[in-house]
């Protein structure tokens, strides 16, 4: 399937035309990015000055989930897409799972460092109201703990299962149901109540994070190829 | 109080698929999916209809325009509407509404029907989110949506050609979203905003402009399939399911060119340069005569109609020379925009009910091989119907929308001295009856062979697959009834609003 799109079979004078085409565009984009002189000032003193006002102290996670929160919103349903097309149908029987693996080291491992990281994980999360963190980062560190532990072949995840959908469809639901009900507050969609923010900011992060995490799991496991799986048996 | 309404109803275009979207993860049972799909697809319907409604009465650009969050540009994101907007919605959510019900007969597998429905819904957010973005960054997030969640759908059909097709699709689709990122990245070091309004009344003809407007251009164009760019849509649009191929053509290709005419006209306006408006309309003249001919010389049917796609969006990019604002007053630039915007609305619904057509003949045949459906037309004469009477909007024939289309876009060249353009028009009309009637010939021409005869009688189509279609197609010739309503609602909010003099 890939054969066919790689361009390897392309003539070498084709190749050399295009890469010197886009050599050229690049040359040309960074001349006129220098000589167009020093950037616009952007937006750095407007966040600086709403940040007070966002329920958050960092202004990167104030940008996200608060001033520009639809963009953010509409990045949860990105995610949802990938989960919906690469899930298993519903009901299907699971794939043989991995063989439980006798590893001793790997499992004393995953027992030591699992819990380790949910708490860092969680940390990570609520860490981002103030520093570097926030849904995306404690999403991804979760994910990392779900891969270890499903490749012990100990648990299976069952993304097919009713259960395994709600939790990755949670982050946009609670995401989604958040920016409408605050418009019963506020009359203004996203506007969240300011004494309020910081709590609903959380509130959305920690389920992003719980789907974030689900989505890149059932990822990792539909790119698991059938073969390798057999491999790794004992 | 209705100014209140109308910015009130906004989000909820967004919000409402969104929540469908997760409704139809959640529910296990597909009839509740379908039914909930399609009973939601009339609130969607009805909703955009309500905020076509209410827009006359909004002359003021500020009740056209809501602040999510309250933070307002350039901090927030604001969603805008207008008269192009607000019928590109509308058209969306009708065209949608009876493909929802066509979708519901269509898919009889479970697995496929339990991803199509998220998938659509995610569709439908994309789409409408495009239609009332107001800043260039959500632009693309909005895109990314568009692209992934269509990929998705077409790798629905599962066979290797649509799986080969999807992959081309999706990183053709990447590279244009990239190219739109980096383009959006320029404007933002160069004017430090993002807001399509903003960045209009900044925007000077400089290089770093020109680079950012070259970048988002070839971005978009790869995503509408312009002709030197249009090698990946025949085969993603004619090997996916036909509901899907039908939203694909009807609606997607023309959300990344409502972006194009936005850029050009609007937003960059100062930055587009007269020689560029000129090239988009040759490639688009390009594209009329050379994807005609490719559909003529088309084998099968879906693959016909997917090269017909490519020539009917050349058109589409007659906008630019005509409204270009060197070579036409303001009363014909606006004059080209409606011609135009009722250029995208006619072909939604021809094409949408020609892949639909072409969907029931490949179902009950077995196949879409165009030399064998002869005497098709007696198996299945309302599919026949609806694909005629698409085709003849295709072509520009009266009484359908596209004859009023093709006749405003003709008025509108010869108005602004560009004659040529007209020939192209009636030119590309001429080639589309080629392929529309030599599809037509067959189907009601002698008998169909008789292994095909006793396979169609065991496969009765479901009645709701050929009514729906021909619904679509019913909705062309409406169109070419009420041409005076649509065009008025138009003109609503001036959109690309210095074509009609109100120069900021």
């Amino acid at each position: 399937m890939f054969h066919k799109l790689d361009g390897a079979k392309l003539p070498l004078g084709l190749r050399l035309i295009c890469s010197a085409a886009i050599a050229a565009l690049t040359a040309v984009l960074i001349a006129i990015v220098i000589l167009s002189g020093p950037a616009a000032p952007g937006l750095q003193a407007e966040v600086a000055a709403q940040l007070a006002r966002s329920g958050v102290d960092n202004p990167v996670t104030a940008v996200l989930l608060n001033f520009r929160s639809y963009d953010t919103l509409l990045e949860v349903a990105v995610l949802l897409v990938v989960a919906v097309a690469t899930m298993p149908a519903p009901g299907r029987r699971l794939r043989p799972a991995l063989a439980p693996t006798g590893d001793m080291v790997l499992i004393g491992l995953i027992d030591l460092v699992v819990p380790v990281v949910v708490v860092v994980g969680a940390y990570l999360l609520w860490v981002g109201a103030y520093a570097p963190g926030g849904a995306f980062q404690a999403g991804a560190l979760l994910a990392g703990a779900g891969v270890l532990v499903s490749i012990t072949g100990r648990f299976q995840f069952s993304f097919g299962a009713l259960p395994a959908r709600a939790i990755l469809a949670l982050g946009l639901l609670t995401f989604t149901v958040t920016a409408a009900a605050v418009a019963l507050q506020t009359g203004v969609f996203f506007q969240y109540p300011t004494a309020a923010a910081g709590v609903l900011i959380l509130f959305i992060e920690a389920a992003a994070t719980i789907s974030i995490a689900a989505t890149l799991v059932l990822l990792y496991g539909s790119l698991v190829p059938p073969a390798r799986e057999q491999e790794s048996g004992p | 109080m209705n100014g209140l309404q109308l910015q009130t109803l906004l989000p909820w275009l967004v919000a409402l698929p969104l929540l469908a979207a997760v409704a139809t993860v959640l529910l296990q049972r597909l009839w509740l999916c379908r039914w909930l799909s399609v009973a939601l697809s009339a609130a969607q319907l009805a909703l955009a209809l309500t905020v076509l409604l209410l827009l006359p009465e909004q002359s003021d650009s500020a009740a056209r325009r809501y602040a999510l969050g309250g933070w307002g540009a350039p901090l927030g994101i604001d969603l805008y509407i207008d008269g192009f907007a607000a019928l590109l919605l509308a058209t969306t959510a009708a065209v949608g509404f009876l493909l929802s019900i066509y979708s519901g007969a269509y898919f009889n597998e479970a697995d496929k029907a339990a991803r199509f429905w998220p998938l659509w819904w995610l569709l439908m957010v994309a789409l409408n989110g495009i239609f009332l973005a107001a800043d260039a960054f959500n632009i693309y997030v909005t895109l990314e949506i568009l692209g992934l969640s269509a990929v998705a759908l077409v790798a629905l059909q599962g066979s290797l050609p649509a799986l080969q097709a999807a992959l081309r699709y999706l990183l053709v689709g990447l590279l244009g979203s990239l190219c739109y990122l980096l383009g959006v990245a320029l404007l933002y070091r160069a004017y430090g905003t993002l807001d399509l309004a903003q960045l209009a009344l900044q925007a000077q003809a400089e290089p770093l402009s020109w680079a950012a407007l070259g970048l988002i251009t070839v971005g978009l164009l790869l995503k509408t399939a312009l002709l030197p760019l249009h090698f990946w849509l025949p085969p993603a649009h004619s090997s996916a399911p036909a509901p899907v191929s039908a939203a694909l053509s009807g609606l997607v290709v023309k959300a990344s060119f409502y972006l194009l005419a936005r850029f050009w006209l609007e937003t960059l306006d100062t930055a587009a340069t007269a020689g560029g408006l000129q090239m988009l309309g040759a490639l688009g003249a390009a594209a009329v005569l050379l994807g005609s001919l490719q559909a003529i010389r088309a084998r099968r049917l879906k693959l016909l109609v997917a090269y017909s796609t490519v020539a009917q969006l050349g058109y589409l990019f007659l906008l630019f020379p005509l409204a270009a604002p060197l070579a036409a007053g303001p009363g014909i630039a606006g004059a080209a925009l409606d011609a135009v915007a009722y250029f995208i609305i006619a072909h939604a619904c021809a094409k949408a009910a020609m892949f639909l057509a072409a969907g029931n003949i490949q179902r009950a045949a077995g196949h879409d091989d165009i030399e064998r459906l002869q005497g098709i037309a007696r198996r299945l004469p309302l599919s026949l119907l609806a694909f005629g009477v698409a085709g003849a909007s295709l072509i520009g024939l009266p009484p359908s929308g596209g004859f009023i289309a093709k006749w405003l876009l003709l008025d509108t060249a010869i108005d602004s001295g560009q004659w040529w353009w007209a020939a192209v028009a009636i030119g590309g009309g001429l080639l589309a009856a080629v392929y529309v009637f030599r599809v037509l010939n067959l189907a009601f021409a002698g008998s169909s062979s008789t292994a095909d005869a006793l396979r169609m009688r065991r496969l009765r189509l479901p009645k709701t697959l050929s009514v729906s279609a021909f619904a679509l197609a019913l909705m062309t010739v409406l169109l070419g009834f009420n041409a005076l309503w649509v065009l008025d609602l138009l003109d609503i909010g001036a959109p690309l609003s210095y074509l009609a003099g109100e120069t900021p």
